[in-house]
């Protein structure tokens, strides 16, 4: 009796041990499982929707960069193409060809470089490796290989145009 | 009258603790899979290959479906005895 007299009141008003309330039960863990299992079904789903009826943009037409002599042989440059805010680089290869590609890493978006005289483009976040030449994927994380524009040369002017399936495909990996 | 659930509420604690766990041991390899579905269906679909998308995503409701009603087989344990 005097045991109960002594217990302190909020005792009383929360009347839950400790380990009542940190326990899950393996019924509740099981819904949990479920739950998280629903919003899986869900991502699906808005990764389906999006794909299918809200594809992104294409670039139309061909869009004006620089003038060839400002890029000199190893060099890049980086442009945005008017109404998006993609970011591009462009690069001018040792051998004399012309490459340009999203600036964004397909791992998680970081901005990649060129390293001048290696032929490949460097994602410094998580070292992935790209072919400055083709956009493939030689090392690393990245899923996929860099989304690429095809370069058109007129005189001495650089255009750039949607991208050229030949020079990069752009298939996904499972 | 009986029924299914009455029967597994009685059925001995070795009985239910192995089914709880088949149960739960179900439900992670049906999220495992989804977790790679979506992971499949949003890397085909962010490389313009987007036919993978909707299998995918009928594939993981499927599971999601087939989790919801397992959960009909989650033994109760002997809470309905005591209200009785």
């Amino acid at each position: 009796m005097s045991d109960q007299v002594n217990e302190p009141h909020w005792k009383r008003d929360f009347p839950i041990q400790r380990t009542e309330a940190t326990k899950v039960s393996r019924r509740d863990f099981a819904r949990f499982l479920c739950l998280v299992s629903g919003g899986l079904a869900t991502g699906s789903a808005y990764v389906a929707v999006k794909a299918n009826f809200f594809p992104p943009e294409e670039i139309k037409g061909e869009h004006f960069v620089c003038k060839a002599a400002g890029v000199p042989l190893g060099g890049t440059r980086s442009f945005v193409i008017e109404g998006s805010s993609i970011p591009y680089i462009l690069i001018h290869l040792e051998d004399g060809s012309w490459r340009a590609y999203e600036q964004k890493c397909t791992h998680l978006s970081c901005a990649v470089y060129y390293k001048p005289g290696s032929g490949q483009i460097v994602c410094p976040c998580h070292e992935g490796f790209f072919d400055a030449m083709t956009g493939e994927v030689l090392a690393g994380p990245p899923p996929r290989p860099l989304p690429a524009l095809e370069v058109v040369m007129r005189g001495e002017d650089v255009y750039v145009k949607a991208g050229n399936e030949g020079i990069a495909k752009n298939t996904g990996r499972m | 009258m009986s029924n299914f659930k009455d029967a597994q509420n009685k059925a001995h604690p070795n009985k239910t603790n192995t089914l709880m766990s088949a149960l739960i041991v179900i439900l992670i390899l049906n999220v495992s899979i989804q977790i790679w579905l979506l992971y499949t269906g949003l890397n085909n679909a962010l490389g313009k290959n987007k036919d993978v998308a909707l299998p995918a995503f009928i594939a993981s409701l499927v599971l999601f479906l087939i989790g919801f009603f397992w959960l009909y087989f989650l033994p109760m344990g002997y809470r309905e005895k005591k209200n009785k």
